[in-house]
């Protein structure tokens, strides 16, 4: 199961619609777990790896995914082999993940987009690594045109998405 | 590629290397009786998922065991990323061998090669679907060293190397066979034609594949011909048990005759003899007459 927490107010329609985006692309159920405040002592840009850390989780079962959407920007990570801007942050095999909406102005109009860095992380926490199939939303989200793409999973990050998730205990 | 042959001296809480397994923590170094013969155990953990490993410490250097590598190491892995040394083996089979050894003898530099050779080759065509789980074996056993040897968090060593592998802001090359064959091709006369370039993610990479002949095609078309003809023309052609599985259901005759067909086999009759088909015929519709 994947729940979806807020981080500010977002429009109904526009977290429905996230849902149901991802309910199709890992075939697993997807629903919005409410909102959260923004933990205090940090500001923007949040360093994402930090932010995830300090996030409460809410309530939700041992197998399953918390998504993390806030429309706030999140500061480029500082890499052993240069920066990167970043959009989002999931830990390998973790529980949680953090998606930013900060580069979409209108989030109903980019929902795509946000869906793709959404399927993305939460692609991370079950384990995929990054694709090289430009279409595929695992592809490394900082090149080029990664944002124009569709929320698709090329057939071997698919494939294994579902593996992982069928071998869940919950 | 592979690295010297030195001691390797491991003691319990030292992380290692498994090949094609990826990090593991020695828990224990213990002898133990096999067989009437006493052996020293290393016992491994993969840290990964937990699972135990106990390799004879005389096998240790044999299956490639290796500690987890160097801060040198890891520096020399992302100057070959950086490189320009992109260009892949076209010749699949040649390519399989050379990445099967990569991943088990190869190291850290090994995985490495396996990594971008392959993603270069996916400029060029999607890869087939056995080449593509390579690839992320590779990728993950490459991710999980480099965090272990940084002491990083996974993600941040998968994104270090596709800062490298993928940089921001740079359009993905497009790259055609022609290239390759410059670079590969032409040294060891292994070329793919495009026909094959062209072929889809279901190449299988087993030896089977290997072992078939190349003509039986041509032969098993034939017998579309009626029996009697083929009989005549073909004489002792030794291919009668090649037959397509539609020719069953043919008429019983036939079958007398794929009979008749398989007595000359035993001798090794040429094609271009026709002449000692006939005997053949003949004796096949004696047996004939008897029947009847």
């Amino acid at each position: 199961m994947i729940r979806l927490v807020t981080l500010d107010a977002y429009d109904p329609k526009v977290v429905d619609r996230l849902c149901k985006v991802l309910y199709t692309a890992f075939g697993v159920g997807c629903e919005h777990a409410g909102d959260m405040p923004l933990p205090a002592g940090q500001s923007e840009p949040f360093d994402a790896q930090e932010l995830l850390k300090a996030l409460p989780s809410p309530r939700a079962y041992a197998d399953d995914k918390i998504l993390y959407l806030t429309p706030r920007k999140l500061k480029p990570r500082s890499l052993l082999s240069g920066d990167v801007p970043c959009s989002g942050f999931a830990n390998q095999n973790g529980p949680r993940a953090l998606v930013s909406s900060a580069a979409v102005k209108d989030p109903e109009a980019g929902l795509k987009q946000i869906a793709r860095h959404a399927m993305h992380q939460l692609g991370h926490t079950w384990e995929l690594h990054h694709c090289l199939d430009p279409r595929c939303a695992m592809y490394p989200p900082w090149t080029l045109n990664y944002d124009a793409g569709d929320t698709f999973f090329e057939t071997f990050c698919r494939d294994k998405s579902e593996q992982r998730i069928r071998l869940a205990k919950s | 590629m592979a690295e010297t042959p030195q001691a390797l001296t491991l003691a319990v809480g030292d992380r290692v290397v498994y090949p094609n397994q990826g990090v593991c923590r020695v828990t224990s170094v213990e002898s133990k009786e096999v067989a009437g013969q006493t052996l020293t155990f290393v016992t491994m953990k993969r840290e990964e998922d937990g699972a135990v490993v106990m390799v004879p410490e005389a096998k240790v250097r044999s299956i490639g065991l290796r500690k987890v590598a160097t801060r040198p190491e890891v520096d020399r892995v992302f100057a070959f990323l950086r490189s320009d040394s992109d260009k892949a083996n076209l010749d699949w089979k040649q390519r399989a061998r050379t990445n099967v050894e990569r991943m088990s003898q190869g190291g850290l530099l090994g995985l490495a090669e396996v990594v971008k050779g392959l993603q270069v080759l996916s400029e060029l065509r999607p890869l087939p679907t056995k080449e593509r789980e390579l690839y992320d074996s590779a990728r993950h056993l490459l991710v999980a060293e480099l965090a272990a040897s940084l002491d990083l968090a996974e993600v941040d060593a998968e994104d270090a190397v596709d800062v490298v592998l993928f940089p921001p802001g740079r359009e993905r090359p497009k790259r055609t066979a022609e290239e390759f064959r410059t670079a590969t091709g032409e040294e060891d006369g292994m070329e793919l034609g495009d026909d094959l370039l062209e072929i889809g993610g279901e190449m299988e990479l087993g030896g089977e594949a290997e072992a078939e002949p190349e003509e039986p095609e041509v032969e098993v078309e034939e017998p579309a011909v009626p029996a009697a003809k083929t009989k005549a023309k073909a004489g002792g052609k030794p291919k009668a048990e090649k037959k397509p599985a539609t020719e069953k259901k043919k008429a019983p005759e036939k079958k007398h005759a794929a009979k008749a067909e398989k007595k000359p086999a035993a001798r090794p009759i040429a094609k271009a003899k026709p002449a000692k088909g006939k005997p053949a015929a003949k004796a096949k519709t004696k047996t004939k007459a008897k029947k009847k």
